[in-house]
Order: structure tokens, then C-alpha cells, then sequence
């Protein structure tokens, strides 16, 4: 796979929270192939020429455009794009990983995020409200100044709020959201802390004991085990989750980016960055 | 001892010493919208651009690290930076290149260490992957077959925590066909000195180079610590119990925080540094080494730039490889060896062997181990 770059100018740039911002670039070409749950890279060279990729979950496209935006979160001293302004040029390369797959049955899509995780989630709202699904999305913060604005939500979307502190929204974890949406939802995704996908995991895994749902994927092929990193295995999952994965290659060849698997170690840049939850070990997702 | 043989690989069917490779075309293209230090143009000694001049003698960039291990020219792929090569062939070029060194591989198959596994530094990396590799039976079935049709010669990093692992690795190797050397990663610990590693102790680098050489005719390169207390005694000791080259320096041990300062980056603690950053100390050790043995030194430690290349021919070494900037940049190493071989041209050189050791005029007499503050 060849890791080949374009350049793409810095069109925009919003601050949406503290330590965290959306940066859109025009990138035609990544625009209408990115999906969501995948990721891009954009280089960079430091004053002694050294390129380094820092990835960034793809937040929006817009194909018509050929703009793409991507959530930049984290401290600013951790902050590899602060250097740009809008109007600049860098080289962006992508989109990288496998992405989010929905079974064409699913009419329910439930998005549960922790944090700035959420922006690893926000493209597939696009997309389900765009094939007809309805879109509820639950999100976790430790108080109401960290919390996604709405206004970056499409208007279908039921958007549910917890915060540690209790400053908005129910107080709390948002896992204990969690199963009053469960039964309604066909599908979930994820994206957050490992103790949160851990949590989410082992409600998925009691669903069909506790409330006799059957496995999603055609009756003849549920039986069948799909290879890790499938898509598959992913349709049929009813939990899905998506890692971080800032990796310094994107070839596979770095092996800086390995999730732990029921399977083995899996790279999340080649069979990730979303896995079915099934297929990870995910009290030692990092 | 065993009679030398010579490496045929799939480059190199000529028989003579000089091998005569068809030009390829070139390929390594260089990353869009980012300045590329490599492309700077040159510039005399009045500070003005000037044009390279049309070559007028035919160019010779080839290199012999010893007993039949012949590159078309000086740069290198490091161990570690594009794996196994194959997952990254399309960006490498293979036919641009002098060599790949492969990833660290182990007897039996090993599952790296606990992640996050790599954090960035300033001009750096930091990695702790822990050997993470499939073990070399498995390595050999996946790729032996495809190195051997390759137009490169590829080289084997072995790794292991004893002297017999070493030599068993070593030993299996013989006659596998794609396997044009084979490198020994001396920053191991040494499970029979609790744990030390063999590149710091002379004697314990020496045994193990010592039994690898009985256990193979291979080309035999042995890399090295920047972090032993005198690099020119363990690189004499590997020298003298028959390695072909030297390869200087490794990562040398570091630490990065994560950005809310609760814990280590990464989850082992401790990492390699590489990168820029480390460029001063490795051309220091290569230095030393280079003036202290009468092999050849491949050296590596943040090679980003010409500028970077050129330095380390300057200090001694015969060929020199490319690591960190190679894993964000695959057709870095390529790209170097065009640079090079218009440098040369530039310079109206026939091969770039004049290049070599030039900084070298300055011989210190006593090894850095003592300190740079020391005076005689």
C-alpha cells in the first residue's frame, strides 16, 4: 500500500472547547473516499527535516467541496498542528484504516464517546442520517464546559448529555445511559477510555442472554467465524469500537500501534482502527 | 575456519568484484508540500547557488562490507524502520537503494512489549516495541522467497537474550536463499550477566560475534550501543572475532511523559531515542570506532539530510542508513542515494570514496568514555 500524500490547504479553523478544534482542509481526493471511523495523516518536518504523521479522526467530509475536517484534541504543548494558519498548505495523507460497517438492516444507531473520542464518531452520524437511520448519540464529560456543543450535531440527531460533576445533563458515568437505549438501538459504536469500551463490551456480550436479541448477519453465515479485522465482522457485530491511532507509519511496519485481540496482537492501522468488540481483549485497549 | 563464499544475490550475478547493475529508473518521489532539506541547493563558497556540472567519469557508488556482501551504493534502510520491507515495497524502491536491514528478529516469536509503544520527542522518537516479530521460522516462510527476487540485498537483524540463540539463528540460516547478511542486535540483555547487554561489555559482544562466525558464512554485521562506556574497545572485540562490519550506533535509552505528567509515554517506562536527536552522539561513536577498526562502519542515528549523510562519510563510516526518518518517509533512503550519486557528480568524483574520513584528521587519544571534559 502505497502512503502517498497531497496537499491540501488549511481552509478553516474553530475552536469548539478547550484544547480542542476543528481544522478543515481542502482534500477533494481524500473527501470522496474517507468513511468514517478511519483516519488521516497530515506530515510534518521539523527544522532538521525529520517527517513525522500525526493521525487525526476524519470529523466531516463534504465531497461536493472536497473539504474534510479532522478534531484536534489535547494540550497545547501536544499540539502538532499549531503551527498552521488558515490559508496554509501540508501535506495530508489517507484516509488510513478500516471504517465503521453497518448492517443494511439497522434502522437504530446508538454512538456512545467519551470526551474529545467523540470526534472519532461524528462522521458516522453523517452517514446513517443520510441512509435513512435514526441517530441517537450519548456522550460522557467531566462537566458541562467539556462538553461537544450541539450546534456541531445535524438537528436529527437525539443527543444525550452525562457529566461527572453533574453540571448538565445526567450525572454520572454516561455507561449508565447506557441501557435505557440498549433495547432500542440495532447497532452501537464506541469511543472512549478503555475502562468505558470494557463496560460496553460486557453489556454487549449479555444481550442476548438478557434479552434474547438475535446475532445480527444472515442466519446461514452467523455461525461462521469472520477474520479479524473483517467487514464482516464488523457488520455483524453489535458493538463496535474505534481505537486511537496516532502511528507513526501507516504501512504496518512500525508495529507501534497493536490493540491486544482474543486472536492475537492486532495492528490497528491494517485491521483497525474499528474492530468488531468481539474481536479485542478490551480491559487492555490503550 | 570455513572457506569464505561469495553472496550471490539477485543484483549481483556478475562474479567480479565490482557488480554491474543496469541504472534504473528513478522512482522515490519526494513528499509534496514539505520542504525537502535534500533538495537544498548547493552552494559554493561565496554563498551562490551553482549548477552541477555534466558528470564527465563514469560513477561508482558501490561498497563492500566483506565477504562477498556487496551494495550498489552507501545507503541503507536501519533495522526496524520498514519492517520486513515487503509491507512498504511500493514506497521504497528497492532498486534505488544499497541494502535493507530488517526488523529484530527473534528464534522463537515474541509479542513486543505493553502499548502505547512509540512517543514522539523533540527532533525524535522514542520506541519501546519490544521485538515484536513472528520468530524467524516464520519470517523465512512469509518472505525468504520474495527478498530473493528482489533487486536488493536484504539483511537479517537477529536478536536474543544468549550466545546460543545467537549462533542457532545464525546457523539456521545458511543457505536460505534472500538472505544477503545477517546483523546482530548487541542491545539485548544478556540473560547470562543478569541481564546487561552484550554491546556494553567488550567480552560479552565479543562472544557472541565469536560464535556467530562459527556458525555461519554470512556477512556478518554487528551493531552497537551508543551507550557503552568506550565503543572503540567493543567495536575492537567484534572486529577481531571476525565480523565483516559494524553497524553504530542503536537507540540509546530514554524517557517521554505522557501530556498530563501522570505516568511514562510509554508502557514500559523506558524507550529508544532516535532521530535527529540522537545524531550527535552517533557521529561521535563513529567516529571513535571507525578510527579504532579496519572494517567497514555502516553508520546510522538520525540521518534525515545529504547534509547528515555526508557528515558521517566525513567521520569515517562506508555506508550509512537511514531509521527514523524512514518510517514517516519511506522513499527517504532513495531519494538519498540520487542525492548522493549528484553530489558526487557535482563534485566531479568517480565514486564517493574520498568522502570518506575526512573529518578524521583529528585523532583524540583518549576515548569519550573518559568524559568530554577531560583533559590529558
Amino acid at each position: 500500500m502505497s502512503t502517498e500524500p497531497v496537499v491540501a490547504e488549511l481552509v478553516e479553523r474553530r475552536v469548539i472547547l478547550p484544547d480542542q478544534r476543528i481544522d478543515a482542509f481542502h482534500a477533494p481526493a481524500i473527501a470522496v473516499s474517507a468513511r468514517a471511523g478511519q483516519v488521516l495523516q497530515v506530515l510534518l518536518a521539523d527544522d532538521e527535516g525529520l517527517v513525522v504523521r500525526r493521525a487525526f479522526a476524519i470529523n466531516t467530509v463534504d465531497p461536493s467541496t472536497g473539504v474534510v475536517s479532522v478534531h484536534v484534541a489535547g494540550p497545547a504543548r501536544a499540539d502538532a498542528l499549531a503551527h498552521l494558519r488558515v490559508g496554509d498548505r501540508a501535506p495530508l495523507a489517507g484516509p488510513f484504516g478500516r471504517p465503521f460497517e453497518v448492517d443494511p438492516r439497522t434502522t437504530h444507531i446508538l454512538l456512545i464517546a467519551e470526551g474529545a473520542a467523540i470526534g472519532r464518531l461524528r462522521l458516522l452520524a453523517d452517514e446513517a442520517l443520510r441512509e435513512g437511520r435514526q441517530v441517537t448519540v450519548l456522550l460522557g464529560a467531566q462537566s458541562a464546559r467539556d462538553v461537544y456543543p450541539s450546534t456541531l450535531l445535524p438537528d436529527e440527531v437525539e443527543y444525550v448529555v452525562a457529566t461527572v460533576d453533574g453540571s448538565l445533563g445526567h450525572p454520572g458515568s454516561v455507561a449508565d445511559l447506557v441501557p435505557q437505549y440498549e433495547a432500542w438501538a440495532d447497532q452501537t459504536f464506541a469511543a472512549g477510555s478503555p475502562a468505558l469500551l470494557g463496560k460496553l463490551a460486557a453489556l454487549s456480550a449479555s444481550r442476548l442472554t438478557r434479552m434474547g436479541v438475535a446475532k445480527l448477519g444472515r442466519r446461514r453465515a452467523a455461525a461462521k467465524v469472520d477474520p479479524p479485522g473483517s467487514p464482516s465482522a464488523r457488520r455483524k457485530s453489535f458493538l463496535q469500537v474505534v481505537v486511537e491511532l496516532d502511528v507513526a507509519c501507516a504501512a504496518a511496519t512500525c508495529l507501534g500501534c497493536v490493540v491486544d485481540g482474543h486472536a492475537g496482537l492486532l495492528r490497528a492501522c491494517r485491521e483497525g482502527p474499528v474492530f468488531a468488540a468481539t474481536e479485542l481483549s478490551l480491559e487492555t485497549v490503550a | 575456519m570455513k572457506a569464505r563464499r561469495r553472496v550471490v544475490t539477485a543484483l549481483d550475478r556478475s562474479g567480479g568484484r565490482g557488480p554491474a547493475w543496469p541504472a534504473p529508473p528513478r522512482k522515490a518521489r519526494p513528499v509534496p508540500g514539505l520542504q525537502s532539506p535534500v533538495s537544498r541547493p548547493r552552494l559554493s563558497g561565496s554563498g551562490e547557488a551553482v549548477a552541477a556540472p555534466v558528470p564527465s567519469v563514469p560513477l561508482d557508488l558501490s561498497v563492500d562490507l566483506g565477504s562477498g556482501l556487496f551494495l550498489r551504493n552507501p545507503i541503507l534502510v536501519a533495522s526496524g524502520a520498514l519492517g520486513y520491507g515487503i509491507e512498504a515495497e511500493d514506497d521504497l524502491a528497492p532498486e534505488r537503494i544499497g541494502a535493507l536491514v530488517t526488523r529484530g528478529t527473534t528464534l522463537r516469536g515474541r509479542t513486543g512489549n505493553p502499548t502505547p509503544r512509540m512517543a514522539r520527542t523533540p527532533s525524535g522518537l522514542l520506541n519501546a516495541i519490544g521485538l515484536h516479530n513472528p520468530g524467524l521460522a516464520a519470517v523465512l516462510e512469509r518472505f525468504a522467497e520474495q527478498w530473493a527476487r528482489w533487486p536488493l540485498p536484504v539483511i537479517l537483524n537477529l536478536a536474543a537474550d544468549n550466545v546460543g540463540e545467537f549462533a542457532e539463528m545464525a546457523r539456521r540460516l545458511e543457505g536460505v536463499p534472500g538472505i544477503a547478511g545477517v546483523e546482530l542486535n548487541l542491545s539485548c540483555p544478556n540473560a547470562n550477566r543478569g541481564g546487561t547487554l552484550f554491546a556494553l561489555e567488550a567480552d560479552s559482544a565479543a562472544a557472541v560475534t565469536t560464535a556467530v562466525r562459527r556458525a555461519t558464512d554470512l556477512p556478518l554485521l554487528v551493531k552497537l550501543s551508543p551507550a557503552a562506556p568506550d565503543p572503540r574497545a567493543v567495536a575492537r572485540a567484534v572486529a577481531d572475532s571476525g565480523a565483516d562490519a559494524i553497524s553504530a550506533v542503536n537507540t540509546l535509552p530514554g524517557l517521554v511523559l505522557a501530556a498530563d505528567r501522570s505516568r511514562p509515554a510509554l508502557g514500559l517506562a523506558y524507550g529508544g531515542l532516535s532521530g535527529p536527536a540522537l545524531r550527535p552522539i552517533a557521529l561521535r561513536v563513529v567516529h571513535e570506532i571507525a578510527t579504532s577498526v579496519r572494517i567497514p562502519v555502516v553508520a546510522m542515528g538520525g540521518v534525515t539530510t545529504l547534509s547528515d549523510v555526508l557528515d558521517f562519510l566525513a567521520v569515517g563510516a562506508q555506508a550509512v542508513a537511514v531509521g527514523t526518518a524512514a518510517i514517516g518517509d519511506p522513499g527517504l533512503p532513495a531519494r538519498l542515494a540520487d542525492e548522493l550519486e549528484d553530489e558526487c557528480q557535482a563534485r566531479g568524483l568517480s565514486s564517493h570514496l574520498s568522502l570518506i574520513g575526512t573529518a578524521q584528521g583529528h585523532r583524540p587519544g583518549n576515548p569519550s568514555a573518559r568524559g568530554a571534559e577531560y583533559r590529558p
